[in-house]
This record gives C-alpha cells, structure tokens and sequence, in this order.
C-alpha cells in the first residue's frame, strides 16, 4: 500500500512501514507511552498538572481583570514573567552546551545523551515564549505579531529579532529531536546529512538567542543599569551555568527511574563546563560592579540600590546576596570533585547554581533596570501572587512536556518505543 | 463736515495707526486691548490681554449693606494732603493703607503713583502720568526682560490658539499674577499627587519621613 | 495486536491488556480537559467585550478612509453603551508645513501641578490613579539632579531653594519607544508627535522600557471616569478613553492643537511658564525661545533629540 523504506530494521522488522503511515502511527504510541506510567509518574504529572491549571486560572484572571492584579507599575514595567523570560532563554541556550563537545569536538560518548539537552532547549523555548504571552496586556492581539498578516518592525526592533530566533530555534530543536527519535523508532540509523547541519546550526542559533536576549535590554540608552556591552556575554556565561546543571538533574531524574544506563563521562564534561563558565560569569559580573562602583557615577544607582539598598528602599537586597551566595557556594562545590562524587552534593551544586542565576537574572538584572525609574524614582517591586501562581504554572506546564518528552526519549532508546516493538506492556 | 467730525476723524485715524504699528502683543491702554491687528497675508485673529484688575479708591471702615467696605476716591484725601516723598510703607503713615503689605524692592509709593494727579493715576519713571489701566507700560520700564519675555510669549498664562489664523487668544496682565505692591509669586497649595499603585521613596534632600 | 491495520488506532483502546487502564486514561483525560476549560473560564467572560471587529481591525495606517470612519462610529457606539456617554471621535491629521515644539521656562514654574490636572482632565485618564501624562518634579536648586527630585511632594510651592520640572513625553525627533515597538504599533506623525494606535498595542511594554523619560503610561486596567467628567471630544490617536492594556502617552493634545489650539497644560499654567508651537515658523513664540533662550533638553547625550527645551531666565 505504501513505498517501503529502503533500510530495513536492523532490530528484525517482520513487516515494513511506509513513512507516510508510520509517522502518525509513531505519535500516536508515542501518546501511549507518554500517559503511561507507573504511580509516581501519575502523581509527578497530576501534581504539574494542577500547578498548570492554578496558573491557567490566575492567568485568565489577569487578562479579564487587567494587568492591575500583578504588582508590576508605570515605574518597574516588567517583572517577575520578563525575569523567567529570560531565565528560560539562557536554559535553552544552555541545552546546547552538551551539543558543543559532542559534535565539535567528536565526543561518541555525549553522541547518545545530545537528545535530551535538546528536549530540555525545546521545554525551556516553550517556557520563554509562555512567559512572554503572560506579560502581554492584550493577547488577543497576538496575530499583530505574525509577519505578513500583522506588522513586524523587523530589523529595527530587538523584540521581533527575539521572536524570529526563539521560534527558529523551537523549529531546529524539535526537528532535531523529532528525527533523531523517529529514526530510533524505525530502528533506522539517522542520516547525519537530516540532522547533522541542524546541530551546528543549532549551536550558532543558541548563542544567537541569548545575544538578541541581552540586546533587548543593552540596547536600551536610558537604563544604565542594562546599558553595558558585557551584558551578552555574562548572559551567555551563566546560561552555559543554568544549562548543564539543568541537563545533569534530568540525567539523575533519568537515572533513578528508568535503568538507562551510561558512563559518568558527558556528566564530567557537563561539570567542566559549568566550573569555566561561571568562573566567567562571576568574574565579568565583579568587572561590571567594578566599574560601577568604583566610578561612582549616577549609573551606579542602580547597582546600589541592588546590592545596598536606596534611600531605605531595600526590596531587592535579600535576593541578589541570596543568588550570590548560592552562587559562590554552587560554584565551590563545582570545584570540589571528591564531593561531588556523591549524588546528593551534586544535585545541591546543580539547584544553587540554578536557583541563583534565576535570581540574577531576573530580580537581580530585570528588575533593578528600572529602580531607579529613568527618572531616578524609586519605586520598589515584588511579584504578586498573581504572579507567582502564573510563573509557577508556566514551569509546571513546561515541565509536563520535558517530562513526556525525556519519557519518550528513554522509551525510544530502552525499544520499548519501538516500530516493530509490541505494544505497550 | 464740520470741525468737530473732522478732529474725530483725525482721532479715530491716529488710534488706527498706533494700532496698525504695535506688531504684536503691547502694553496698550485700552482694555480689553486688540493687539494683533489683521496682517495683510493671512487673516489673523487678535490676542487680547485680559482686563486687569484696577482700583476702585481706597476702601474705608465703613460698610455698605452688603457688607462691603465703602470706597473713597484717592484725590478724597490726597487733594488736602501734600505728598511725603519718602514714604515706602504703610506703617509710616497715620491713616488709611494701615493694613497695606510692602514688598517691591526699594520703591516708594510715589515712585509709581501720580501725586500731582491725587494718586488718582500712575506715574513713569519720567514723570509722565498714566491711566491705571496702562500699569503693564509702568511695570515694563524696570522689568524689561520679563516685559520682553511677555511680548514673546514666554511669559504670563494664556489660552487660545497657537495658530492665530486659525481663532484668537487670551492673555493675563501682569496684575493677574503680580500684586503691585507685593509682586512675588504668592505660595500655595499644588493639586494632589498623583496616587501612584506603589509610592516612590522620597529620595529629596529634604527629608520627609 | 494492531499488526496490519490500515490506520493507526488509538493507543489507549489498542491494548486488550489494559483495558481498564486505557479507561481509566480516557477519563483522566475527559477530567483533565474540564479542568482546563474551567480554569481558563475568565477568558470567556472577557471575551465577550471583544467584538470581532474589533479583534480584526487593521492598523491605523492601514485603514482606508470608509474604514476609518466605521473604526470610528464603532468606537462611539461603544462609549455610549460603556457610559452612556455621546462623544464624538475625531482624526485631525498632521498640518503640511508643521512641526510642534513645546518649551518649558524653570524659571516660573511654581510646581502646581495645574498642567497635570488639566492632563488629566483633558485626556480622560483614569479617575482613581489621578494619572496624568505630566509628572512635576520638586528639584534641589544648584543642578539638575532628578535623584534629588521628588515628583509627590504635598505642601505649599513654591518652597524656598527648589524649583520645579514637569516632565511629559518629549517627542523625541528620534525616538526609542518607537524603534523598540514590535508592531509599530506606535510611530512618529509628520508634525513630529509620537503617537500609539490603542487598538493595535499588545502591551508588551517594552516602549515603556525604553523611554528615557517615563513618558509612557499603561492602562493596567481600563481607566474609570464618571460620565459627566468624560471629555466627549475625543481623538482616535490622542484622548479617546483607552481600552484596557495598551500603552498610551501625550499626544501634545493633538486634537487640540492641530486644529490650531494649544495644548490643554499650556492653557492652565498660570504662570505662562509654557510655550509651544510650530518650530518652522520664524515669527512663532517657540522659535523666538528656541532661538534667544538658552535652552538645554533632558538626556541629550541619549541621542533622542527631545522637541522638548527647558530654559531658565537669565
């Protein structure tokens, strides 16, 4: 009824599939496998579900009752959702990071996890892209922003260069996970000419992500405190923190529930790189303070207010000694092998850096950006409730889909997932 | 015609060309005063300085039935009295002004009022008499650079329009602002704040807490 | 087994084993829908104040004139059926040979926030909030040090050892808020006014980010205004009631001012401490400060080229 596929599978096909019947056949048991699961899986995805659905709701509220229920002001314009924003845009930058050595530098060992720093790009974009649509006052004018039917201010404005390579690299990751596990379905050797340019250009596209980023805040004249070319640079650094020390979580996630086994070498690599990468980072964040403060000029008022406290105004000073600290701490224990042999140490070293770089990139860059405002009021900021409950469904939503996605990866790669497999036990 | 029109016509000719020569905004006499004239390019429509406020002769301790001090016209008593030159403030006379507050520079009251006239007109620098009603002259002969500023629009509230050939505009006298005898801007209280969702912190020298 | 099957069946019936699993997976899912579909319940509510007209229109830019007018009407109807209110919408369009600037003398304002009122009052902005597109700063004689300011102070002006800066959208001949807009959404009119399309703005707020001089205000919620206070003349780019979550910014009054009327904060200043209109004309007021006065704008070394001078006299 259909073309047979040249290559037949080498796990002992007894029948061949056509490409055009076996793709929807694939998604459809891939939708199978996904709800599938033990009773920890069940409660893990109720629990993300019912997280989602209290962030559906408080942001459905906020649409119908106005921006007025976040805390968010004229004065400090962007929050909590722009803080995430960027967050999740240098976590999937950071996916890439085991990208880099597998291909580059023809890592075979890396060759088999890629996939998963992949997913974990593809989770994060998503979460990125939710985190802005949750900022916008007015969503349903969403279509304003399609080029050609709406009205792209492309090339002048940062924001529509974001939005062209966030979704250009949603559609290169998405391919290259799709392919990648397609071919491991049909137990078919992947094509490297069908993904291999995908993956450099995915490494190109990552860093290209996080730079238009940084852009959208460097760019602008009358906030000092953004205002720095180091700013992409630091974002780039501390997403190739954020990024590996994400991966290495879901690599312990994978290893203790399901019996994929690998060797400990891509996670050393992925501790290599974090160890570099925040020396980086924090060395080019002392550099900026540095030049700040020593210079003592009216642009540091900002840096003051984030580390001192202004005037009495002190909102932001427990957050940003907070990410210092774990940072310091997270970054410690990067360099101290011998501990981080033991499991719990490293998934300690992995949240603080997570959890710290969050906070410096959000409440310790967003936010004090605009205290004080450009005309140096100083108007303090802490997220609503609101805000809370709708970031909180935004990562438990793109959590659900890292979730099926790594599910399906270890399905694949375990053949339970599998063209020629039975179904599903 | 007889002579009698002929002066008036005369009269009437000679106020049109005073008027004609005042290019923009003056101290004119009359008030409400048309200033800007019809140019001969594009109609324009006229600025007006709104009337300012003249005295009315000094009000007494006697009340009316509404309840309002009873006037006295100034040459009442200053027909009677000769001028003191060096008087500068109320507290130096005897009678009336008594409660009159004091305030511009070192100018006493002859200094501006005509007392060869019983006060009952103002008084230029050159001894010139002038109308109440022409005070901006008399204030314009020291305030020069605010006077400039007024002719220019930079200086003094006003409403209308921007474009005047497109409808006219109104304008204050200097009296609107300006007490004569106690010129400096008058302190008040500001239309509130606006209520912002979260309230800056004061960052002025002054503290407020 | 679905061996051979034409089609691809659905994964949770094609499981004899697990029937009772494959049920139970059908219910969660029939579960899980009605959970998403009463947690986004607002949606639907507010929906309903969004016509599909309203949802479909075109840019401003984009509109032909029939369609502009029926922009318009529509826009009307819905006044009158939110507040009971007859306004009446105008387009004014920029004057050939006009370019607005408006300059400010520190010299003689007093800080009575009066231009704010009447901001407020003209441009119909929300009752509760007093917004205004003008802030007024109290300075610190001796420099201009906005750290120093204080644009909420409550006591009788003018006070000893300070002076006052009211600041308002400066109409920059090369504007940031512009160029950051992803949907130019807001743009720069021939006569040099900055102006927003309400109806095009997704209030992603980035234009607010980048103004250097907190000329832009969001409508967090729709603005509150009893009828009888609403001004019914109403422009579509400047004060027509915004809708809620858009950006919006002083417009220098432009329903005002280009049909040849001045702005509403330069008829209330007492003081005449403002002074606006056309910059190309070489016998306007705002020439002759521009030109004699020695004026300075707010940030020049931005690079924005505010149309806004402030002065002080000499």
């Amino acid at each position: 009824m259909s073309v047979s596929p040249h290559i037949t599978s080498p796990y002992g096909a007894h029948r061949t599939v056509g490409a055009v019947e076996s793709y929807p056949r694939f998604l459809w048991r891939s939708l199978g496998v996904a709800t599938d699961g033990n009773w920890l899986f069940y409660g893990w995805m109720t629990l993300l579900t019912a997280i989602a659905l209290v962030g559906a709701n408080a942001w459905a509220v906020q649409v119908r009752d106005g921006m007025i229920v976040t805390n968010m002001s004229d004065h400090v314009s962007w929050g909590l959702y722009i803080a995430n924003f960027t967050f999740g845009v240098g976590l999937a930058a950071g996916g890439v990071m085991m990208v880099i050595p597998a291909y580059l530098y023809d890592d075979e060992e890396m060759h088999e996890l890629v996939i998963i720093g992949e997913a974990v790009a593809v989770a994060a974009i998503l979460m990125s892209t939710l985190s802005v649509v949750v900022d916008l006052g007015r969503p349903d004018r969403f279509w304003h922003l399609i080029p050609g039917i709406g009205k792209f201010n492309w090339p002048m404005s940062m924001l529509t260069w974001d939005i062209l390579v966030l979704n250009g690299y949603l559609a290169i990751n998405l391919h290259i996970v799709g392919y990648l596990l397609y071919m491991r379905y049909l137990g078919r050797k992947p094509n490297p000419r069908w993904y291999v340019p995908f993956v450099f250009l995915s490494i190109i596209w990552a860093i290209s992500i996080h730079t238009v980023t940084a852009f959208l805040y460097c760019g602008l004249g009358g906030r000092p405190f953004w205002n720095t070319a180091l700013l992409a640079p630091r974002f780039l650094a501390s997403a190739f923190v954020s990024g590996p020390a994400f991966i290495l979580l879901v690599l312990r996630a994978l290893r203790s529930t399901t019996n994929w086994e690998w060797s400990p070498r891509p996670a050393q690599t992925l501790i290599q790189i974090i160890r570099v990468a925040m020396a980086a980072n924090l060395l080019m964040l002392f550099s900026e303070l540095f030049t700040l403060f020593y210079t003592g000029s009216g642009h540091a008022a900002a840096a003051r207010y984030l580390f001192f406290g202004s005037h009495g105004a002190t909102g932001l000073v427990p957050w940003i000694w907070t990410a210092v600290t774990l940072n310091l701490v997270g970054t410690a224990l990067f360099c101290m092998p011998h501990a981080l042999e033991r499991g719990s140490v490293r998934i300690a070293a992995c949240i603080m850096c997570i959890i710290g770089i969050w906070i410096e990139k959000g409440m310790g860059l967003v936010v004090p950006g605009f205290i004080p405002s450009t005309l140096h009021e100083i108007v303090e900021y802490s997220p609503s409730p609101t805000e809370w409950k709708v970031t909180a469904g935004i990562w438990a939503f793109s959590m659900l889909v890292l979730t099926v996605l790594i599910k399906l990866i270890a399905a694949v790669h375990s053949r339970r997932l599998h063209s020629t497999a039975p179904h599903l036990p | 015609m007889t002579p009698t029109s002929i002066t008036s016509w005369g009269f009437i000719a000679a106020v049109c060309l005073m008027l004609g020569c005042q290019r923009s905004e003056s101290s004119g006499g009359q008030s409400p005063l048309v200033v800007a004239a019809e140019s001969a390019a594009a109609k324009r429509h006229p600025v007006v300085i709104r009337k300012p406020p003249v005295p009315q002769g000094v009000p007494t301790a006697t009340l009316d039935p509404h309840g309002k001090p009873v006037s006295l016209q100034c040459s009442a008593c200053h027909r009677v009295r000769a001028a003191n030159a060096t008087t500068a403030q109320s507290t130096d006379l005897d009678e009336f002004h008594q409660g009159l507050k004091f305030a511009h520079g070192q100018l006493t009251c002859i200094s501006c009022h005509d007392a060869n006239d019983n006060y009952s007109s103002l008084r230029l620098a050159d001894g010139r008499s002038l109308p109440f009603t022409d005070s901006m002259r008399l204030c314009a002969q020291c305030h020069g650079t605010q006077f400039r500023d007024y002719q220019h629009g930079s200086h003094g509230g006003m409403t209308g329009h921007w474009d005047l050939t497109r409808g006219g505009r109104e304008r204050n006298h200097c009296l609107h602002c300006h007490d004569a005898h106690a010129p400096k801007y008058p302190t008040f209280t500001p239309v509130a704040a606006p209520r912002d969702r979260f309230r800056p912190v004061v960052s002025s020298g002054v503290s407020h807490e | 087994m679905s061996s051979g099957q034409p089609l691809p069946s659905l994964p949770i019936l094609d499981q004899e084993p697990t029937g009772r699993r494959g049920f139970l997976k059908a219910c969660g899912a029939t579960l899980g829908l009605a959970a998403w579909a009463t947690a986004l319940k607002p949606l639907t509510e507010w929906a309903q104040d969004v016509s599909v007209e309203e949802f479909l229109q075109k840019h401003y830019r984009e509109l032909k004139p029939d369609e502009k007018q029926a922009v318009f009407r529509r826009l009307e109807a819905d006044c009158k059926q939110d507040h009971g209110v007859d306004v009446t919408i105008s387009d004014p369009q920029a004057i050939p040979g006009v370019q607005f600037a408006y300059a400010l003398n520190l010299s003689i304002c007093i800080g009575c926030r009066k231009c704010a009122e009447a901001c407020h009052i003209e441009n119909n902005h929300d009752r509760a909030t007093n917004n205004s597109y003008i802030r007024v700063f109290e300075m610190v004689m001796g420099g201009i040090d906005f750290e120093k300011g204080d644009a909420t102070y409550d006591h009788p002006v003018p006070q000893p050892g300070k002076f006052y800066m009211p600041v308002q959208c400066q109409q920059c001949e090369n504007p940031p808020c512009v160029t950051a807009c992803p949907i130019e959404a807001t743009w720069q009119e021939k006569d040099g006014i900055v102006v927003v399309d309400y109806n095009w703005c997704i209030g992603c707020r980035y234009c607010e980010a980048a103004c250097p001089y907190h000329a832009r205000r969001f409508n967090w919620e729709a603005p509150q205004i009893p009828a009888e206070e609403i001004n019914p003349d109403q422009g579509y780019l400047s004060n027509r009631i915004r809708p809620q979550g858009v950006m919006e910014k002083c417009t220098f009054c432009l329903h005002r001012t280009r049909e040849g009327k001045m702005p509403a904060c330069l008829e209330a200043c007492p003081t005449g401490a403002r002074v606006f209109g056309n910059i190309l004309d070489p016998h306007s007021e705002i020439r002759w400060v521009v030109e004699n006065k020695r004026t300075f704008v707010l940030k020049e070394e931005l690079g924005t080229k505010p149309r806004f001078y402030y002065f002080f006299d000499e």
